[in-house]
């Protein structure tokens, strides 16, 4: 089993709850945005976050670090090997990339890499030894690097070898998907410059320290330990050498506001017009729409979906909004091993029942004012819709229909009472039976746990709460604060029963996806976001295989398997609102992997 | 007055130490995983094992308690699980704009409530009282949140007379450099404790102007200038000591409604969030901090008390 690193995915999924994704499919209201006019370079720009306080500047954070905006932080700075996201599309962007050649040989278990011949801010080209320089690094201390998962890079990698100046050759220990490989690890590794940064301490010379086991060990320790001094991120010689379009300019102490400045060595194919752009962060939601409101200092920001009635008063203030969907997978997971309830949870006929309830439709409309994916299945069709099976697209195999649905639950045994309580009436394990554990008069009445603080969500999970009631399908909504909500929501399975196995059904928002949107350890045994316990051996082969082959099939087949199965019931995934001053171009359209990076893009008009 | 003092210290190192003590156990009674908790939905077993050693969190309670209660000791709040900056370091880059916004507002609240008070017991009944007391009525039954939000509203959103926002530096200097920028923060704050102060005031004063005292001051032929000014003043200030002792634990727990408002980063956010986060080294080191102040606060009302009413120092001594 393979499990599959975040990364910039959680990065990107952190800024999507501020400013968020899209595709292809992203529309743009108003003139800004797309390429207009004749770029004039200079100008400054104002970026808006919610609650977003980088902490960390070294591309590698420790184990223990849960910071995803240190990835915004860093990736103008030290870009990863691979650049996902191109313009309004969801695919690799091969021109921002850092290699310029990738091929695959010895059954999918050889990667060949050509680095492109760049420099560094300093002037020193960006070579082979600098991936050697991050391998060496990670494979001695991968267990304290935040973003590690197990089997995956550097883990699953045998041997590096450089043959020349730009090429590298990594010898995998099992066969790799080259589309998973390319877009969902290389994204993932940021490259760092080995001529810079190979001590250990600030009055050593730099030398080959990483390529022993102990002093790479030094060196990482030494680099993690600068990489935490949040006083030093614009003054210590390290991070003045960048890869990156930018340079950090300048941090405030708490992380609330920090600058960047062009780098004007950068080797990129785009060179960037504004003179400078800032990270600001907000509290909350409303306090940045009342900054944007009450005069020009944010340059771009967003709109929470339940404020989406201000777009008129923003539009009158001079700002164009464009919509960016959220690459990744959200639901309702229950708990297939709940001591009281599990056993009806088990039954694939409950799970397509209480999916057949869901009105997607309705809440995308109704709570989303259609800025939502309508979630049929593991994949986001809006966000990335390349990837999105052909059943998925046509609204999946259990579309809203409570006749359907109650007549699914009648068929098995339950006196189904709308809007009352449905019971189990013919207990035992035949076809038309409740199924295998639940006891006759076992009531149809969950607990639905959910994060509070947003008002969609909210408003979600009761239009849920009422459509379940058609088929006397009782839920208790009870929110509480996503940090909490996690911390007390046990994974658990049939072997390993956590104490915090008490819950039913919880709805933890999303998980987010990197461009080839294969399983997150959400669905394969053991998973560690595997929360409700589901264990399926097809499940599991059909997984595996998307990892370790690039075919389209195979992917179509996990993920109308897992759709058709439901380890969760899918609902719908809203989207963001990205608002930017109707005067600034290059922004859109958006993808939702590089909607936040792309910086250099921005300009204003002469 | 010093044994007194004496006493009332050692009675507030016996309170802190109580409030250390059952703060810890409380926060550690938390249900759920902090591990979980602080790393996410896609923490693995084995980085949530290294979480719980880096914080000894794998350590029983009595031990981790000892080694906390050895930081605190050393001047050492711990490092936040979040935030992964020392505590003692986000309290400083916090704790002086609080200070300052707080401090100000109570100090601007008190300058204008009162001569406020004692204005509306001298005029009491009359228009400039009843105006005054409709006023501070509204003002004080009217929520913080509601309040910052219609000042923004109206002064930054549609007369662009001042900032929406709180200055964005870190340091009290750079804060300065924003007037604008500060105003409608210390407005709000202002104007909601002037409400509560300016009742206190006036009812403390029509008390003080009933007395006997007066008519002897008066009947010695003393202007009504003189005395306002020394009887009815001093002798009305002694509730008003006690409620700004009382306030000062609110300077260092922050305002997390104007902060909010406003993007002010200050203590109140920075609570609010650890307690959402588990992020137990904020929660355990702010606590601290508020109870430190509280009897810092009372303290420093009662020694107050003492200077302001020489009864009180005599009692004591």
């Amino acid at each position: 089993m393979r499990m599959i690193r975040l990364a910039a995915a959680v990065g990107a999924a952190l800024t999507l709850t501020l400013s968020a994704a899209a595709c292809s499919s992203s529309k743009s209201s108003g003139p800004g945005g797309s390429a207009a006019g004749t770029p004039k370079h200079g100008g400054s720009v104002t970026v808006a976050w919610i609650d977003a306080e980088p902490n960390f500047i070294f591309p590698f954070a420790p184990a223990t670090n849960t910071d995803g905006y240190n990835q915004n932080l860093t990736l103008p700075l030290w870009p990863a090997l691979t650049y996902d996201g191109d313009g309004g599309q969801s695919i690799v962007n091969q021109k921002e990339s850092l290699w310029s050649n990738l091929s695959f040989s010895n059954g999918n278990k050889t990667a060949t890499m050509t680095l492109k011949p760049w420099k560094w801010s300093d002037g020193a080209p960006i070579t082979s030894r600098d991936f050697t320089f991050v391998y060496n690094l990670l494979k001695t201390n991968y267990k304290n690097w935040n973003l590690y998962l197990p089997g995956t890079f550097p883990t699953d990698v045998q041997s590096v070898t450089a043959t020349d100046e730009h090429t590298v050759v990594i010898n995998l220990t099992a066969a790799t998907s080259p589309d998973f490989f390319t877009e969902d690890v290389l994204n993932n590794v940021q490259l760092i410059p080995q001529h810079a940064w190979d001590k250990t301490s600030d009055s050593q010379a730099v030398g080959n320290y990483d390529q022993t086991p102990s002093g790479a060990t030094a060196v990482y320790n030494y680099l993690q330990k600068a990489g935490s001094q949040i006083s030093t991120f614009t003054t210590n010689p390290l991070w003045k050498v960048v890869a990156g379009p930018w340079k950090l300019n300048d941090f405030n102490s708490d992380g609330t506001l920090y600058g960047y400045v062009p780098n004007k060595n950068y080797s990129g194919p785009v060179k960037p017009y504004l003179s400078r752009w800032e990270n600001q962060a907000f509290t909350t939601d409303s306090a940045m729409l009342d900054a944007m409101r009450a005069g020009r200092t944010v340059t771009v920001g967003s709109l929470p979906l339940n404020d989406a009635n201000q777009l008129g008063a923003l539009k009158a203030a001079g700002y164009s909004s464009v919509q960016l969907p959220i690459a990744g997978v959200t639901g309702i997971t229950p708990n297939l091993y709940n001591a009281q309830d599990g056993t009806i949870f088990q039954q694939l006929y409950v799970r397509q029942a209480m999916e057949q309830l869901i009105n997607r439709n309705q809440i995308v409309q109704k709570v989303y004012n259609g800025y939502a994916d309508p979630g049929v299945g593991p994949v986001p069709v809006t966000a990335i819709p390349n990837m999105a099976s052909p059943l998925e697209k046509s609204g999946g195999p259990y579309p809203y229909n409570p006749t359907a649905a109650i007549n699914l639950l009648k068929q098995h045994g339950w006196n189904v009472v709308p809007n009352g309580v449905t019971t189990c009436q013919s207990a035992g394990s035949g076809p038309t039976q409740c199924g295998a554990g639940i006891k006759a008069g076992q009531r149809m009445e969950f607990q639905l746990l959910y994060p509070s603080g947003r008002t969609t969500t909210e408003e979600q999970e009761a239009a849920i709460q009422a459509s379940e009631a058609q088929a006397g399908i009782k839920l208790d909504l009870k929110s509480e604060p996503f940090n909490t909500l996690i911390g007390t929501t046990g994974v658990c399975t049939a072997s390993s029963h956590s104490q915090n196995c008490g819950w039913q059904l919880v709805d933890l928002g999303y998980t987010p996806y990197l461009p080839y949107p294969s399983d997150q350890g959400v669905f394969v045994t053991g998973g560690s976001s595997n929360f409700g316990g589901y264990s399926d051996p097809t499940e599991d082969r059909l997984i595996n295989e998307t990892e370790t082959a690039s075919s389209q099939q195979t992917f179509f087949q996990y993920e109308d398997y897992t759709a058709r199965q439901l380890p969760m019931l899918f609902t719908p995934l809203r989207a963001g609102i990205v608002l930017y001053q109707s005067s600034l171009h290059g922004l859109s359209p958006l993808n939702p992997f590089s909607a936040d990076n792309t910086e250099e893009t921005w300009y204003f008009t002469k | 007055m010093s044994w007194y003092l004496v006493r009332r210290v050692g009675q507030a190192i016996v309170v802190v130490i109580g409030v250390m003590v059952l703060t810890f156990i409380l926060i550690h009674m938390e249900p759920g995983s902090v591990a979980r908790s602080i790393l996410g939905i896609r923490a693995t077993a084995s980085r949530m094992a290294i979480f719980n050693a880096t914080y000894g969190l794998n350590q029983p309670l009595y031990k981790q308690f000892i080694d906390y209660v050895n930081q605190v000791v050393h001047g050492n709040l711990g490092t936040s699980y979040y935030l992964q900056q020392p505590v003692s370091s986000l309290f400083a880059q916090r704790l002086p704009r609080d200070l300052f916004l707080l401090g100000t507002s109570t100090v601007l609240a008190l300058l204008i409530s009162i001569p406020m008070g004692i204005y509306q017991a001298v005029r009491r009944g009359g228009i400039g009282d009843n105006t005054l007391s409709a006023v501070t009525f509204t003002l004080y039954c009217m929520p913080a949140f509601w309040f910052a939000v219609m000042l923004v509203a109206v002064f930054a959103i549609q007369l662009h007379i001042f900032a929406p926002l709180a200055p964005t530096g870190t340091s009290l200097g750079s804060m300065l450099t924003q007037p604008r920028a500060l105003v409608l923060p210390i407005l709000t704050l202002t104007l909601i404790q002037v409400a509560g102060f300016s009742r206190y005031m006036r009812s403390s004063a029509i008390d003080t102007l009933a007395q006997d005292y007066l008519r002897v001051a008066r009947a010695k032929g003393l202007p009504e200038r003189l005395v306002l000014a020394r009887h009815v003043l001093r002798n009305s200030l002694l509730p008003i000591v006690t409620i700004v002792g009382l306030s000062l634990p609110g300077l260092v727990t922050g305002a997390i409604v104007v902060e909010e408002v406003f993007n002010y980063q200050g203590m109140g956010l920075l609570f609010y969030s650890a307690a959402t986060r588990h992020d137990f080294p904020i929660l355990l080191g702010s606590t601290l901090i508020v109870g430190v102040a509280t009897v810092v606060g009372n303290l420093a009302a009662d020694i107050a008390y003492g200077i302001l009413d020489p009864r009180v120092r005599y009692v004591s001594d």
